[in-house]
């Protein structure tokens, strides 16, 4: 197969049949996306296919032939973070980090459609995503505000609605 | 101090969002056998007969172990507590719950071990099963652990947590009503996103080491290390990240099976269960049953209770006796009862051992006890929120194990739960204190149990 | 190379046909062949090792996927996405919809979900309930070459043929009610789907009231009467307990969504 991964092109040697993430952790070393489950319901391993969401374990390589794949690496590099990167961050929306990956993706996803900051589109965007650690309420709070293209202060994290901490930054 | 009361962004949130997060799976170690499990397809059974020679024949196949070769196979992880051994690291003689190891496969791909591990050949001669906790006690139920179908150590060599406290014969004579419950939360699966997963490196040294996704880093370094017997400076933990646990990553799961594998082998050896594997074999919060019963008066106090908790351990003791006495210490939860009869059982199951979650032992009580004075306040016409007030904890009230209360926040928590939920409380539950009892708020039924905070 | 993968292995012969009749020369009498439309339910189901075929037939390539409006009738190519049927009416669309999220739906075929065998953990073949109530047929091809027939008549054999396509004639109005869960993602527990043709005549089917989509024909027999209705769809449905539910609770749920369909079905559009 011949996939793109974040603009780098690979020839890869599994069979067809394999599954893509099984492809880009395995053969490629990319270990971004996640095995929750292997069996598409959880989301954890979610990466964009020609900028759409799809769970890539369950996808087979060869629907991935000649196509551009985007991981959360793709998004943006720690000296340069995306919107939903830096949301995220500054939302706390990532606890254990282990379905951030897919999380993320599904949100640029989301908001490369035109989607807005309303919470029922950003849960039915992200619905098939599976979080143990948050309840969902910053995840979605983080996707709202980089969907009205807020700017983030990283040094510090919001004031959610169930706050009580109004102390500032370290400083 | 600048951090505490300051909201400052998590170390590893940037890692996080751009996928460097290293968890034990994406290590990559060059040379990795890849383990998998034989288990039991059986609630309860005996073992016959094992031969793994079909497996280690196989080309591809590097190790394979059983319990002979594990240094000290039953080793209590809890130990230190007074909580004796019971369960084998890998099966021996017997299988107690449906997905429990028996032997351990190393080769060179995924799809090899799993080959591999059903060549093993092995004979069963099933057992009856004891699924219900209540039947447990039955004369003619199966006995399905050495020690019999409850928990026999305790201290003192007792088959149960008990409290007694006060009189509750004296308190169900005097009362106007008694309230019974019966509450049976069911087990509840952790479901971390990431499975248990570890990876072992045999160095040249002589060292293992161990990418474990623990939650306890050197509680699991002292279970490997007393399986393996040998000395705690031969492992080397990696380990701080997970991709969640809950509590479901206490058990040491994964880590002394590949050390064996590795050593055997002298190769890499990483396991990793699936989600199925997880689901059916990890360990659950444990089912409970309780039943409660409560004296209490007409205008809502609760002079005594009675209760009998028996706790679902699954096939081995691990913590349970543990999460039990919590569980006890907590039963009357944020009220002060001052005449209790508590009796625990921790109860042997042919199911998943369980283990500790969230709240270990005491969310199982609170719920409980919320439901039932919530069930007290129905049955005698009062409002919910004030019989809370008035039963509440105060300064200088005893938990049931005689804790004396320095600073219970009962009180305040329900007065601020009022106020955001827009319940209007009448002026002396509204101005109501922690401080210690007085006047109408210290009947005579609550004297005995009070403690000297000062003394604390 | 050696994959550290799950079950899927490089041994099984992948095929990828270019054209519709090359998968159907490709599938033969369909021995010993799993077709992959998306994947979305046997790439796990090999994962798992619990489908292990000798040799797997891709659709991707194959130009099998289009809907087309020929006067009052609709067809689909079974390549077709569920995400395609979304924006369908009732019952097709909702019940389109309500199945898993877009993700999944972006992958999923129609012919992978028409041919969904019994899920162990919850039901699977959706869109079964659906295409029962709107009367539609199957063209398929397999042993004895390519047939067209109602979806009711294919459904027992439908492990054994590759579906080519699926088609209706648009009914007069449409409904569909589910038991709905609040995680978007989940399996359907239980679902009605209803359709009245322009002569007035009533179809019900069920996804979740047995091992794949099924017929109400006793609640249809009382159509114009849904409380009736309701409690006689029990005589049609055998559900069992599963993950997602018991038998015990869909059956206290069938008669509601029946109901809502039939209430639905006589609103004046």
């Amino acid at each position: 197969m011949n996939i793109s991964v974040n603009g780098v092109a690979y020839e890869t040697e599994s069979s067809p049949l394999t599954p893509l993430l099984d492809v880009l952790r395995e053969e490629l070393g990319i270990t971004s996306p996640k095995a929750g489950c292997h069996q598409g319901g959880c989301g954890a391993c979610t990466v964009l296919v020609d900028g759409e969401a799809r769970r890539s374990c369950i996808l087979p390589a060869a629907y991935a032939d000649g196509a551009e794949i985007t991981t959360v690496e793709g998004l943006g590099a720690p000296e340069q973070l995306s919107t939903v990167q830096q949301a995220f961050v500054h939302h706390y929306a990532a606890q254990c980090g282990f379905c951030t990956s897919g999380m993320l993706l599904a949100a640029q996803a989301y908001l490369n459609h035109g989607g807005t900051d309303d919470p029922s589109g950003i849960q039915e965007a992200l619905g098939g995503h599976v979080c143990r650690c948050t309840g969902y309420l910053k995840i979605v709070d983080a996707v709202a505000a980089a969907a009205r293209g807020e700017l983030f202060d990283l040094t510090t994290t919001a004031v959610g609605k169930y706050t009580t901490l109004t102390g500032g930054g370290v400083e | 101090m600048k951090v505490v009361g300051a909201r400052i962004p998590r170390y590893d949130g940037v890692a996080h969002v751009t996928g460097r997060t290293t968890y034990v799976d994406d290590v990559r170690v060059p040379g990795t056998l890849w383990a998998k499990a034989l288990r039991s397809p059986h609630h309860h059974a005996g073992i016959k007969s094992i031969d793994t020679r079909p497996a280690e024949e196989m080309e591809g196949v590097r190790a394979v172990v059983t319990h002979e070769d594990v240094p000290l196979n039953v080793y209590g992880h809890l130990s230190a507590l007074g909580i004796p051994a019971d369960e084998p690291l890998l099966a021996e003689g017997d299988v107690r719950y449906l997905g429990q190891p028996i032997a351990l496969v190393a080769a060179d791909d995924e799809d090899l071990a799993a080959e591999a591990v059903s060549r093993i050949e092995i004979e069963f001669e099933e057992r009856p099963a004891l699924l219900d906790v209540r039947k447990a006690f039955d004369a003619d139920a199966p006995v399905i652990h050495q020690w019999g179908n409850w928990y026999p150590h305790f201290e003192a060599e007792m088959d149960r947590r008990q409290i007694r406290k006060g009189d509750v014969a004296a308190a169900f004579e005097q009362a106007d009503v008694i309230v019974q419950g019966a509450y049976r939360p069911a087990a509840i699966e952790h479901a971390p996103i990431e499975t248990q997963v570890c990876q072992v490196v045999p160095e040249p040294s002589g060292r293992l080491t161990i990418y474990s996704c623990t939650q306890a880093l050197y509680f699991s370094m002292g279970v490997v290390a007393a399986h393996l017997q040998c000395s705690l400076n031969k492992l080397k933990f990696v380990g701080g990240t997970t991709g969640g646990g809950f509590g479901g990553k206490v058990d040491t799961a994964t880590e002394t099976m590949c050390c064996l594998l590795a050593l055997r082998s002298g190769r890499p050896v990483k396991w990793r269960w699936t989600r199925e594997e997880e689901f059916l074999c990890s360990s659950t919060r444990a089912p409970w049953h309780m039943e409660v019963a409560d004296a209490v008066t007409s205008d809502g106090w609760i002079l005594g209770r009675k209760m009998l908790t028996l706790h679902d351990a699954g096939a081995y003791a691990r913590f349970s006796p543990y999460g039990l006495t919590k569980h006890s210490f907590h039963h009357t939860g944020a009220y002060s009862i001052p005449n209790l009869e508590f009796d625990g059982y921790v109860v042997f199951t042919n199911r998943s051992p369980t283990s500790a979650m969230r709240g270990f032992g005491v969310t199982s009580v609170s719920f409980a006890t919320e439901t039932q004075v919530s069930r007290i306040a129905d049955v005698l016409g009062l409002d919910p929120i004030e019989i809370r007030l008035k039963n509440a904890n105060r300064i200088g009230d005893t938990s049931p194990n005689g804790v004396v209360y320095t600073d219970p926040s009962t009180v305040s928590t329900l007065q601020a739960l009022a106020e955001s939920t827009g319940v209007e409380l009448s002026a002396e539950y509204r101005t109501m204190t922690s401080e210690p009892r007085t006047g109408e708020w210290l009947p005579e039924h609550l004297v005995p149990q009070l403690g000297n905070p000062e003394e604390h | 190379m050696a994959t550290a993968a799950l079950a899927v292995t490089d041994e099984i012969e992948v095929l990828l046909p270019g054209s519709e009749a090359e998968a159907i020369e490709a599938f033969g009498d369909g021995k010993d062949v799993v077709v992959v439309g998306g994947g979305t339910i046997v790439v796990p189901e090999m994962t798992y090792g619990r489908l292990q075929p000798r040799r797997a037939l891709l659709l991707k390539d194959a130009g099998m996927a289009g809907m087309a409006e020929d006067g009052s009738r609709t067809t689909i190519g079974s390549a077709t996405t569920v995400d395609a049927l979304v924006g369908l009416p009732a019952p097709l669309g909702p019940c389109a919809a309500n199945i898993a999220d877009g993700e999944i739906r972006g992958v999923a075929t129609v012919g992978g979900n028409v041919c969904a065998g019994a899920g162990r953990e919850a039901p699977r073949g959706d869109l079964q309930g659906a295409l029962l109530a709107l009367a539609a047929s199957v063209r398929s091809a397999g042993a004895g070459g390519v047939t067209e027939e109602p979806l009711e008549e294919f459904l027992p054999k439908r492990r054994e043929r590759l579906v080519l396509g699926i088609s209706f004639d648009r009914p007069a109005r449409g409904a569909f009610a589910a038991l709905d869960r609040p995680h978007t993602h989940d399996y359907t527990a239980l679902a009605v789907s209803g359709a009245r043709a322009g002569d007035g005549a009533v179809r019900l089917a069920a996804t979740g009231g047995g091992s794949w989509g099924v017929r109400l024909p006793s609640a249809e027999a009382s159509a114009d009467e849904p409380e009736r209705a309701g409690a006689a769809a029990l005589a049609d449905v055998d559900p069992r307990d599963d993950a997602l539910a018991s038998a015990w609770y869909r059956k206290k749920v069938l008669p509601v969504l029946v109901r809502r369909v039939l209430t639905e079905l006589e609103e004046v559009a």
